[in-house]
């Protein structure tokens, strides 16, 4: 397992080599001066050519990426053209809030969907069951941008007592309790879109296992329900939904990028919002190397557990 | 040499001339208690700011909103009162030489930097020196006129121009005026930009910069400034500013208690805020101008002005301002200088009333057919393509096609500047206090705002005259000139209206006062318990 785990490491190498280029070229292609926004309103022509040498920026396309490539490698992922201030150091500032939005977000989609999917598949075409498929339906619709406002404008205006705050963030270490209250609406916001994913994908998978032939033998020898549910049917069931919330760690982190606008939550989703219409390449280009990055250690962390839910995958093997 | 009073009625107020000789409270504005009141001190004030700030460092601040910070922590050699008078601040008092190729400047001696250091004639030569010499410093525009700067004495500077410059105060207000700690700038380096720490001499110290989430600006104990009792100033404890980008969840912010102020609203949403009994709504005019602009140059549809002129005859600006994304908030205009600026003129309306008709028949005089463009509009704001759209339609009834394309903001400019545009674009100013910063750059021949790629050497000479008339009156008649033909007779480009600064807060929240500029000025506000 272990080497598996070391190979699996290496082969991220020349991934996130194609990562660089693609993100490189990606964010360069995309039209616009980064000078001119940073001179914003003042004009003077020598001070914006001053500021696009100062930017490197005029410097052929080829050898851009070269210094950049070589500065990454060291560790430094350049200075934002904005604020000058060292991306590393930016994005590490927000990563805690991105990863405890992301944690919460997925803890509630997985959690939720995994008792009302239970109940949905126990009790088949029951009102339960039609009230989930219909959250389902709702929350795949409903994008993050609108569902986000609506609950603001919710517990602002019509739930008396503002429980929960219309944004804003606390650091979980000065105040745990405030940072817990406003993390609930863009925790839901986030998760709204996955738990119906994940909802679906529990419900008809566990559905497919209870037509198998294990199950009846199961009950056959007598095996109370709630065994069998939770030890042969669900261990089961949930090989898929461990692929699927893999996936979803990208869709979190996406999500993020909006979520994190609408109630003003400091992370790196929030970061790049703000770093993509102003040209600001070494931000956007470390906020992205990150995300790739957290992808790619997350399928990882997936793939080792799937040997845990099914003995009968091994990496030893595979990777032989 | 001219006394400080001449020199501040070149700005047009015997007001400013009283403010420079301490009628005014030496913590500016006129929002601080009357005599004898009694003076609230403490507490902490959340500010929703519109977006996040770029850059903290006067030098390389292009955005409006760095401002709203740097007033807090920063002073400059002068400031402006609500009316856009030029009051003293750093500078006690002003001179102008008869020739106005000389401005020398007398300092307050009791300043200090929040980091220390001394603040004296060595410490505004090396800042403006720092503002004009450094490669890549967005100021040099502003202190173009200015040759050198020279130490008289420990609290005397004198500025050396390369030629009379009426607008240098009006700079001198803003960015290019303000002073920061050669030592804090020094140790700092490269991060200065985003936490300059203890850099100014302002009523507040900036003490935390966690970009995209909060900045904390404490109480300068030691700052000169005392309201009209003589009380010191400031009076709260603490600012916290955040940045708040989506202007319903801002106004959410401020009606649920999480912000007490902020300085932008949607149009749609004012007359809601006027009668909530919680909320204290104000307003002011302001030197942004909305407008079309047109690419003149050779080879495109606008290098004949008069299908400009056609342009600007055919909008109904009274229907953009009502039912735009305005809702009435602003004033309709026509041209580039605003009511808050002294060279304003009311009666300047050349045409109170769309007139689709004539534009036709201009358009048929030029007989090249029907007129149809490309609108670039600015993408991200609904209310930006709402007004956008309203053009398109009252154009239609001038038979003028508008194709509107909406694309980011950046790459607009980016098109603009480079004088690439097909048609026009939809890019509006944020005001300067000067008139010349409304109107210069953008209609002289070759300068950096001249986006349209304007020309008309009528026009030139006119400016070029108002730069070094120091009599205002004699200024705002130039000004005037210049103005009825770049707007109306060879248009340079379609000016439709102007905005206003509001200032919405909670209702214990007094003391603060909407400026032109729109930036809140936290000195003299107060928490009432």
């Amino acid at each position: 397992m272990i080497r598996y785990i070391l190979r699996r490491l290496v082969l991220m190498i020349p991934v996130a080599f194609l990562v660089t280029i693609g993100v490189f070229v990606l964010v360069r292609v995309s039209p616009g001066d980064p000078a001119l926004v940073f001179a914003g309103e003042e004009r003077d022509p020598a001070a914006i050519a001053a500021i696009r040498e100062q930017m490197g920026l005029t410097q052929p396309l080829p050898v851009q990426y070269v210094i950049w490539l070589g500065h990454l490698v060291q560790g430094d992922l350049g200075r934002s053209f904005q604020t000058h201030q060292r991306v590393i150091e930016a994005v590490t500032e927000r990563l805690p809030a991105t990863v405890e939005l992301g944690f919460a977000a997925l803890l509630i989609s997985t959690s939720v969907a995994l008792v009302v999917g239970i109940v949905s598949a126990i009790k088949r075409n029951s009102v339960i069951d039609l009230l989930s498929t219909s959250i389902t339906l709702a929350g795949v619709s409903f994008p993050s941008f609108f569902l986000g406002i609506v609950l603001i404008l919710l517990f602002a205006y019509v739930i008396p007592g503002h429980i929960f705050p219309p944004g804003g963030y606390v650091p979980l270490t000065q105040n745990a309790a405030d940072n817990l209250r406003r993390l609930v609406l863009p925790a839901i916001t986030l998760a709204t879109a996955s738990f119906a994913v994940n909802l679906r994908q529990i419900r008809s998978s566990l559905l497919d296992v209870f037509g198998h032939e294990y199950m009846r033998t199961a009950r056959a020898k007598g095996l109370h329900e709630r065994t069998v549910i939770a030890r042969h049917a669900l261990k089961n069931a949930l090989i898929p939904v461990v692929t699927l919330i893999g996936i979803q760690v990208g869709a979190i982190i996406e999500g993020a990028f909006i979520t994190e606008q609408i109630f003003f939550w400091p992370g790196i989703g929030r970061l790049a919002v703000q770093a993509i219409p102003s040209g600001d390449y070494p931000v956007v280009q470390g906020v992205v190397l990150v995300s790739a990055f957290s992808y790619m250690l997350t399928t990882l962390v997936v793939d080792v557990l799937y040997a845990w839910f099914d003995p009968r995958i091994s990496y030893e093997t595979a990777s032989a | 040499m001219r006394s400080a009073r001449y020199l501040a009625a070149v700005l047009g107020s015997f007001a400013i001339l009283l403010a420079a000789c301490g009628q005014q409270p030496a913590g500016g504005g006129t929002a601080s208690p009357s005599a004898g009141a009694k003076a609230t001190y403490g507490g902490t004030v959340t500010f929703g700011l519109e977006n996040d700030v770029s850059n903290l460092d006067p030098m390389l601040s292009g955005l409006f909103v760095d401002r709203n910070i740097m007033y807090a922590m920063y002073d400059s050699l002068v400031r402006v009162t609500p009316k856009g008078e030029i009051i003293a601040w750093l500078a006690d008092k002003w001179e102008t030489s008869s020739d106005g190729k000389t401005v020398t400047f007398t300092l307050r001696k009791d300043v200090k930097f929040h980091d220390g250091s001394v603040f004296d004639a060595d410490a505004v030569k090396w800042n403006i020196d720092r503002y004009i010499q450094t490669k890549g410093s967005l100021r040099t525009a502003d202190l173009g006129s200015v040759d050198n700067v020279q130490v008289v004495d420990p609290s005397t500077v004198k500025f050396n121009l390369k030629s009379a410059f009426a607008p240098l105060l009006g700079a001198l207000v803003d960015r290019a005026g303000m002073m920061v700690s050669k030592k804090v700038v020094d140790a700092a380096g490269a991060d200065f930009t985003l936490k300059p720490f203890k850099a100014g001499t302002g009523p507040f110290v900036l003490t935390e910069a966690v970009k995209n989430d909060h900045y904390t600006l404490e109480k300068n104990p030691d700052w000169w400034g005392k309201d009209a009792s003589g009380n010191k100033l400031p009076y709260l404890d603490k600012i916290i500013v955040r940045p708040i980008t989506d202007a319903d969840v801002r106004l959410t912010n401020l009606r649920t208690g999480q912000i007490e102020v902020m300085n932008q609203i949607n149009g749609k949403d004012v007359a809601a805020v006027k009668t909530d009994s919680t909320l204290s709504y104000q307003q002011v005019g302001s030197f942004s101008w909305n407008s079309m602009v047109p690419n003149e140059a050779s080879g495109f549809i606008f290098n004949d002005h008069r299908l400009v002129k056609a342009v600007a005859m055919a909008i109904d600006r009274d229907e953009i301002l009502q039912r735009g994304s305005a809702n009435g908030i602003g004033l309709v205009g026509w041209g580039p200088i605003s009511p808050a600026h002294f060279a304003y003129d009311a009666s300047f309306q050349p045409w109170p009333k769309a007139d689709p008709e004539g534009a036709k028949k201009l358009i048929a005089d030029v007989g090249k057919g029907p007129l149809k463009f490309e609108l670039l509009v600015p993408s991200g704001d609904a209310g930006t393509l709402q007004n956008a759209q309203l053009i398109q339609s009252e154009l239609a009834k001038a038979d003028i096609t508008v194709d509107l394309k909406t694309q980011t903001l950046n790459e607009i400019v980016t098109i603009q500047q480079q004088h690439k545009h097909l048609g026009m674009t939809f890019v509006g100013w944020s005001g300067r206090l000067d008139p010349d910063g409304n109107t210069y750059d953008f209609v002289v021949t070759g300068s950096p705002n001249n986006d349209s790629s304007y020309s008309n050497a009528q026009v030139d000479t006119l400016m070029k005259q108002e730069r070094a008339e120091s009599d205002p009156a004699k200024r705002k008649t130039i000004l005037l000139q210049a103005q009825q033909i770049y707007a109306v007779d060879d248009p340079s480009r379609v000016w439709f209206g102007f905005g206003v600064s509001p200032l919405i807060s909670v209702k214990n929240l007094t003391g603060m006062e909407s400026y032109p500029d729109r930036i809140p000025r936290f000195q003299t506000a107060q928490l009432q318990k």
